[in-house]
């Protein structure tokens, strides 16, 4: 095959002449006339109707706007944490299935167990947790709160089930997420035509409960247990390109979906008292917006807890580092899932198994082997920690005390003050390293201290574990958490692992501003530290010193400013100016640090230091670099130390002394606690602005002064002439040249900095453009562009302010940013968490805002839902979901009637809107909730009752209910009455006086005033005279208060198994049915069988006078009907005899043919006269008609004879 | 600081309003103790107690409890409910120390408020109403707080220490404050001023005038100063003078200083012309500190920022006052926001007065939950 030539192919000649190449020709021309279609034919364009153009115009319009959302400032972070991929469905669906099949497309690991939250990376920018919803309404309630995605699973087999409408309309409450359907078992189908139909029923039932075209997925059978991979791909794709949208509650709320979970309280204190509170940490990526420290969160299933330390830890799943190349490799195809033990590891409430045989990724197992042995050799130290507690109690402060367990392995290793992430680190130590360590102190003083302050703030030093320890992985923080005295001993192989990385940082540290970025707590540990030998001087110090006496030494090594060197200078002039003033207490060695306070800064030397001779170049450097951050001081100044979370043991080591001492805030809150509350700032005395020199130091600051290059007039007219050249002025002729040219030529002779020019040039040319752009472009841009570009400038000015910060400083200032890696550290949490957590139970925690943590009064408004087939209660307890939270409340169900008033009602209504008061916690009005009558199983057919939204929070609730005060007369004059039994007290009808009153008839009233006696009667006066027998009452508005019940909804503390069976306060109808008890009915309203008497009406009685003038008609009838003849009255029958009755039948028979001939005669006689009456009225028809012939001759001879006359007297006259 | 749970504690009656205003606005409780504890005359004073009785008066569901010398205050906030208020504030300190945490408060309320506030309008210890009328106000109004109800009007001068001033002061209500980049003051093109004089002759504001203005020449020719001369009803309960001017720069931002005569019976009397001249030394002095906003509402605009939409608001100002550093840190306590602190030192050859500070923060995220939704 190779070796033979293959034969060109001959090519296509196109025709150029005949019919074939005629039509081409011809249909190209007319292409180009076909175009046009409104030209060619105009009349299907032409404007039909005016309104409807208008018409559709409009429509067209209002299409558009409609598209339009009110424009958001665009807070996703640059690497955004995992999405969350919620699987839900009924039980037996195949989620578990499918979240398998979908890790191993995406990782190609096969997961056992799907538990708790698995991330992996499924993309160069995407990673996913998958996390399965199990059909607890607690768990559906949460997840849909964190949910970005869900893969609604729906068995087509079976069609819908309920769990899938609760947990759509759960998250139509809580913000829609995306959802994407996928029905599953379609293999059941044995018809392909049912299938089809199935599919489609569905998939039209899906949309109308989404949205229209909503994506439906299909998984049609299963191969080996798995989906097909083809179908698992495409779903695959689906997802990893899928947007999503923010919703309001999530993006305004930081969250974690925490996937693991440590216990981190003492284990002694649980051997003593097993059921203390629990100090726990929590692990997972942030989401939503930035978190606080010492924030406040809701753990939904716990309760409210205040966060006492975040840290952010490397993440476990990263995103590929930036490549070219279009998938991911092996490698980068990570899997996370602590709870479900992947990767070897395990992680339980209190241990760590590892699984030894290496069944993972090579990457991961190369970071698991030395932290293995190290977990290992910890596991085995459990015992000791008695031992480790009365080592501990070595004193923090004596300076020279050293453990001596420590100086065995503590060789190796040295404690580094890395200023980045305002930690000790602690590194082995080398050689040549030592020698870079000069600039802080000689080493083995260091180390003295470090292991001082090793012994004794063990505890703190384990919480504030050191994020950018990347090779001492999480596991290792698992272990120290636990036992962190033996850590030393297992750590060296870690150590060296990260050696390479420590010595290539150093020389950065060098101659950055470590000691002021430090702690404070911190430079006081220290101080103690070095308290003896004093050999480190404070950098503020040595700079100083430095400066004074050996200035070419300090410029020298800077060699990079000269600039900062002479403010540098200048300051200390400063200085100087104000010792001399005497204001500052000279302390040995104690320095403040170089601060801003009203516009002076004010160094305070100390002399006691001798150190200062090493290093200098070192120190020179340094001093340069904090001189250009004034800014850490000032705002050491304002907040104190970095690290100044837990400033309040600070105060009593006051008195210790030492090296550093800061004018601290608290001190000087002290002595001016009490002083005046004043916000005026006092003028600087120092400045006389009689001085000239002192009015030109602001003389720009006015319009009057010297503007900057761009902004000043001069230079702008100079540049417009430059840019429109020569003009002429029409009026006058004259003609007006730039000088441009001549300069031109000038400025070739002068041979300027051409560089300079052309970025003169540049610059004019992009500010003409900004002008030009100004002019021309605005007028289009709508007041939603605007928006826009507004809200798009300022997402960019969020992402760019803090970029270039190192993590834990921008921490401080913007929070933790959604998409990092915490741990969050959560006090006092009820130790059944811990001891019943499961980790098949997410675990939430929502970060709460300003004001949310507190609870008070909400009103809301509710509607029932539809397909919950019950009305709700007023007074009923009732379980909400609202923000984070879930809780039971008492409801209180109202309507707002036309006056304003809120009336309470009974029950909701059954299609209308209601309002609900409750007493709750504090959620910023247009969040939804949703509410459950109970949280156990699944009894009712649709577990959603009700859903609403917040609107109001007032502390002063205004809910009243209808009173009616009744009352009966005693005594009646004309329209005034007594009325007795509506009050009891003189009091209480004072309180009414003037309030109108009615009787159950409708007579109106008011009430006058009180009567002596009876206590309580009263007089009051109606528009009519009243009965005795009228009931009087008083309508009256009662104000009712809400009942104050927020009890969470604790289902994470249930034991394992039970966690779905909370049982909170019980309905009163509930309370008795479980109890058996019913009420006794009143027996008024029972219903008796209904006996009604005979009616018995008297006689009418008329008097005999009366009955005289009656009328006889109207008289009554004295005789009686005459009833029956009795029977002696009543005449025998006649029996007669034969002969009689023989006569008597011929008598009959010879009538009845009598009566037959009669009968017959009359018949004939009849017809013949009915033949002679047609002959009669023939004849007079046919005279009548004779008549009217003649009759009608005579009036025509008549009429002529008329004419005739009338005629010839016409003719006469004429 | 002390962080109990759920609230905070503080030691001392000073920054007493800062600490009710955050608190109010956080939802966090707040204990003070020892206020005056060591002192003669222990426990709160009575405007402290008054401005108590303001928080009360526009807050709903509030909880104060104080012990039985005053020394001890606790303080769960309520809700903000706003609407019409009346208050004769305690002639101790001038409307302008109820007024400033007022104004901090108003935006945030159910109702858009709408205060009376009687008492002492101008002294010399605290800004006066004229000073926040022609800082405070504009400053707010960059937030976006903003419209026809947003105003303030002096109704009747009362100097210190007789009082007898009238203040009414309608604010509107907003959902979400507007982040804010003042980076740029621009330059000052015009001086305005009031000066007010009551129950003395007329003719000392005529002498203020002229002798602030002299000053005040030497840099723009744009300078405008009103004598405000009140009478009878209007003027209140004692004598005095003043003067309040505010340099308005390019960029709409307000610098002000302001000088208030020594109040009747305390202290040596004042010569008007002294005033005019010192008050206008202050101004320069305001001038040279710089910065978008003026010294005295720095907190105020400092809070905004803070209170602001989850973006970052930039704000240049000159020197922090400790007022506004213990203002910061109260901030941090309450809202758990930090701000990034940078100095902007001055260029060789610039001469726009001392060092500026540039404020960054990222808002909390705040949102208005007083107020209803319909």
């Amino acid at each position: 095959m190779d070796g033979k030539v293959k034969k060109q192919q001959k090519r296509h000649q196109q025709k150029h002449s005949g019919p074939k190449a005629e039509k081409k020709k011809l249909k190209k021309q007319e292409g180009s006339n076909e175009e046009d279609e409104r030209k060619r034919n105009p009349k299907a364009f032409a404007v039909q109707s005016a309104v409807r153009m208008a018409k559709t115009f409009h429509r067209a319009q209002d299409i558009k706007a409609k598209k339009h959302h009110i424009p958001l400032v665009d807070r996703t972070p640059l690497e955004p944490p995992p999405v969350v991929i919620v699987v839900v469905g009924p039980p037996k669906v195949g989620k578990s299935t499918l979240i398998r099949c979908l890790i191993k497309n995406f990782t190609r690991q096969k997961l056992g167990d799907i538990c708790g939250p698995v991330t992996i990376v499924s993309g160069k920018k995407r990673r996913l947790t998958f996390i399965e919803c199990n059909n607890d309404i607690n768990t559906m309630i949460d997840l849909a709160k964190v949910a970005d995605l869900v893969l609604m699973l729906i068995d087509a087999s079976f069609g819908f089930e309920m769990e899938t409408f609760e947990f759509l309309n759960i998250c139509q409450v809580h913000g829609f997420p995306r959802i994407m359907g996928v029905l599953t078992h379609l293999d059941a189908f044995k018809n392909n035509k049912t299938q089809r139909k199935t599919k489609k029923n569905l998939k039209h039932r899906f949309w109308t409960e989404v949205y229209q075209g909503a994506k439906l997925f299909y998984l049609s059978g299963m191969v080996y247990g798995e989906y097909q991979t083809q179908e698992v791909k495409n779903l695959g794709r689906f997802i990893s390109v899928m947007k999503f949208r923010p919703l309001v509650w999530q993006t305004s709320h930081p969250y974690v979906l925490a996937d693991r979970m440590e216990d981190l309280t003492d284990p002694e204190k649980v051997r003593t008292d097993p059921k203390c509170d629990r100090t726990v940490s929590l692990y997972g990526y942030l989401r939503g917006t930035y978190l606080k420290n010492k924030g406040q969160v809701h753990i939904p299933g716990v309760g409210d807890f205040q966060v006492s330390d975040v840290n952010c830890l490397p993440d476990p799943c990263p995103l590929p580092d930036v490549q070219k190349k279009r998938g991911l490799n092996e490698k980068e195809r990570l899997l996370y899932a602590p709870m479900a033990g992947v990767g070897g590891v395990v992680y339980d409430k209190d241990a760590v198994y590892i699984d030894l045989p290496a069944s993972h990724v090579k990457q991961q197992e190369e970071e698991v082997r030395p932290t293995t042995e190290l977990v290992q050799s910890l596991i085995d130290t459990h015992a000791t920690l008695d031992a480790k507690m009365a080592a501990s109690k070595v004193s923090l402060f004596s300076g020279s005390a050293t453990l001596d367990s420590t100086d065995e392995e503590g060789l190796h290793e040295q404690r580094v003050w890395d200023p980045k992430i305002q930690r000790e680190r602690r590194k082995v130590v080398f050689t040549e390293e030592k020698e870079d360590d000069d600039n802080s102190g000689s080493s083995d003083e260091d180390d003295d201290s470090e292991e001082v302050e090793e012994s004794g703030g063990e505890e703190e030093q384990e919480v504030d574990e050191n994020p950018d320890e990347d090779a001492l992985s999480t596991f290792l923080k698992e272990a120290r958490s636990q036992c962190n005295e033996k850590e030393r001993g297992g750590a060296p192989p870690v150590k060296k692992q990260k050696l390479e990385e420590e010595i290539a940082e150093v020389p950065v540290f060098a101659d950055s501003d470590d000691e002021l970025e430090k702690s404070e707590e911190e430079e006081e540990e220290e101080d103690t530290g070095r308290a003896g030998d004093s050999g480190h001087c404070s950098e503020e110090e040595e700079e100083e010193d430095e400066e004074d006496s050996d200035e070419e030494s300090g410029e020298e090594s800077e060699g990079k400013d000269d600039e900062a060197a002479e403010s540098e200078e200048e300051e200390e002039e400063e200085e100087e100016e104000m010792e001399e003033d005497g204001e500052y207490d000279i302390t040995v060695f104690s320095i403040s640090f170089g601060f801003f306070f009203s516009g002076i800064y004010i160094f305070t030397l100390s002399t006691g230091a001798l150190c200062w001779k090493e290093g200098l170049q070192q120190k020179a450097s340094e001093a340069f670099l904090r001189q250009q951050q004034a800014a850490p001081n000032l705002r050491k100044m304002v907040y104190g130390s970095v690290v100044a979370a837990d400033d309040s043991e600070e105060e009593e080591e006051e008195e210790l002394g030492g090296l550093f001492r800061v004018s601290r805030p608290q001190k000087s809150k002290k002595t001016q606690a009490n002083a005046l509350d004043c916000s005026h700032f006092k003028a600087d005395l120092s400045h006389n602005w009689d001085l000239e020199e002192m009015l030109n130091s602001i003389r720009d600051c006015f319009v009057t002064g010297k503007w900057e290059e761009g902004q000043d007039a001069a230079t702008l007219l100079k540049e417009d002439e430059e840019l429109y050249g020569d003009f002429e002025d029409l009026e006058t002729g004259q003609v007006h040249k730039s000088h441009s040219g001549r300069q031109d030529e000038e400025t070739q002779v002068k041979v300027e900095d051409e560089e300079v020019q052309k970025n003169k040039r540049l610059e004019k040319k992009r500010r003409l453009k900004e002008r030009f752009d100004s002019e021309y472009d605005d007028g289009e841009a709508t007041y939603f562009d605007d928006l826009k570009e507004e809200m798009q400038k300022q997402a960019e000015l969020n992402r760019a302010e803090f970029e270039d910060m190192d993590d834990e400083t921008r921490v401080q200032y913007e929070g933790y940013r959604p998409g990092m890696y915490v741990r969050i550290e959560v006090p006092s949490v009820p130790c059944e968490f811990v001891s019943n957590f499961d980790p098949h139970y997410p675990v939430i925690l929502g970060g709460l805002g300003s004001s949310e943590g507190n609870v008070g009064y909400l009103q809301m408004r509710l509607k029932k839902h539809r397909w919950h087939d019950r009305i709700l209660k007023t007074r009923d307890p009732l379980i909400l979901s609202l923000g984070w939270r879930r809780f039971q409340t008492i409801p209180l169900y109202h309507i707002e009637d036309h006056n304003g008033r809120h009336r309470l009602l009974k029950y909701t209504p059954q299609h209308m809107h209601c309002g609900a008061s409750i007493w709750g916690p504090i959620t910023p009005q247009g969040t939804g909730f949703l509410a459950v009558q109970s949280v156990t199983g699944t009894k009712t057919n649709f577990r959603i009752a009700a859903t609403g939204v917040v609107l109001d929070l007032d502390k002063s609730v205004t809910i009243v209910k209808k009173l009616k005060l009744v009352g009966y007369p005693y005594k009646i004059f004309k329209n005034t009455c007594f009325i007795k039994g509506m009050f009891n007290t003189v009091l209480e009808v004072a309180k009414f006086e003037g309030a109108s009153i009615r009787t159950v008839s409708g007579v109106r009233g008011q009430i006058k005033k009180a009567l002596s006696t009876p206590a309580g009667a009263y007089r009051a006066t109606f528009e009519d005279r009243l009965l005795m027998s009228d009931i009087v009452f008083l309508r009256s508005w009662y104000p009712v208060v809400v009942p104050q019940l927020y009890n969470p909804v604790t289902s994470l503390l249930l034991p394992v198994g039970q966690k779905d069976s909370w049982a909170g306060m019980r309905t009163v109808g509930q309370l008795k049915h479980d109890l058996g008890i019913r009420n006794k009915p009143n027996t008024d309203s029972l219903y008796k069988p209904v006996v009604r008497t005979q009616r018995r009406f008297n006689p009418l009685h008329i008097p005999k006078e009366l009955q005289k003038a009656l009328p006889f008609k109207s008289k009554p009838k004295q005789q009686q009907s005459r009833g029956k003849t009795p029977r002696d009255l009543q005449r025998p029958g006649v029996i007669r005899e034969p002969h009689e009755r023989k006569v008597i039948a011929l008598l009959q028979a010879l009538s009845t043919i009598n009566n037959y001939k009669k009968k017959k005669a009359h018949t004939v006689q009849h017809s013949k006269h009915k033949e002679f009456l047609q002959q009669k009225t023939k004849q007079e028809e046919a005279k009548s008609k004779r008549q009217k012939e003649l009759r009608k001759k005579l009036y025509r001879a008549m009429d002529q004879k008329d004419q005739k006359r009338s005629r010839s007297s016409l003719k006469g006259e004429d | 600081v002390h962080t109990q749970n759920h609230g905070l504690e503080y030691d001392g009656c000073n920054f007493f309003r800062q600490r009710l205003v955050l608190s109010t606005l956080s939802g966090k409780r707040v204990r003070i103790k020892n206020i005056r504890s060591k002192e003669d005359d222990p426990g709160l004073r009575d405007f402290e107690a008054s401005f108590i009785r303001l928080l009360d008066k526009v807050t709903n569901g509030s909880r104060i409890e104080i012990n039985q010398t005053g020394t001890v205050l606790f303080y769960q906030p309520g809700l903000l409910y706003g609407g019409a208020v009346e208050h004769d504030c305690n002639p101790q300190r001038s409307i302008g120390y109820y007024l400033e945490a007022l104004l901090m408060l108003a935006p945030f309320m159910k109702t858009a408020l709408k205060a009376t506030l009687r008492g002492v309008t101008n002294d010399p210890i605290d800004p006066t109403v004229d000073l926040l009328k022609t800082t405070a106000l504009p400053l707010m109004k960059k937030f976006g707080i903003d419209g026809a109800g947003f105003d303030l009007k002096v109704v009747k001068r009362g100097m210190a220490p007789g009082g007898g001033g009238e203040v009414l002061v309608t604010c509107p209500v907003r959902r979400t404050i507007k982040p804010v980049q003042l980076r740029d003051p621009g330059k000052i093109k015009r001086i305005r001023g009031v000066a007010y004089s009551v129950r003395v002759s007329p003719q000392m504001a005529n002498r203020i005038v002229d002798s602030a203005r002299s000053v005040l020449n030497q840099f723009l020719p744009d300078i405008y100063i009103y004598t405000d001369h009140m009478k009878g009803a209007n003027s209140g309960k004692s004598p005095g003078f003043g003067l309040t001017l505010v340099a308005e720069t390019l960029n709409g931002c307000f610098l002000s200083a302001e000088m208030s005569s020594t109040p009747q019976g305390q202290g040596d009397p004042v010569l008007p012309e002294d005033l005019g001249r010192n008050c206008a030394k202050l101004l320069l002095e305001e001038i040279y500190r710089g910065g978008c906003v003026d010294s005295s509402n720095q907190s105020l605009a400092l809070l905004l920022m803070t209170l602001g939409q989850q973006d970052v608001s930039k704000v240049l100002l000159g020197p922090l006052s400790p007022y506004t550093i213990e203002f910061l840190r109260h901030i941090r306590d309450f809202f758990q926001i930090m701000f990034k602190i940078e100095v902007q030192k001055p260029l060789e050859d610039e001469r726009k007065g001392g060092d500026k500070v540039l404020m960054t923060c990222v808002g909390v995220g705040y949102s208005n939950i007083n107020k209803t939704l319909k």
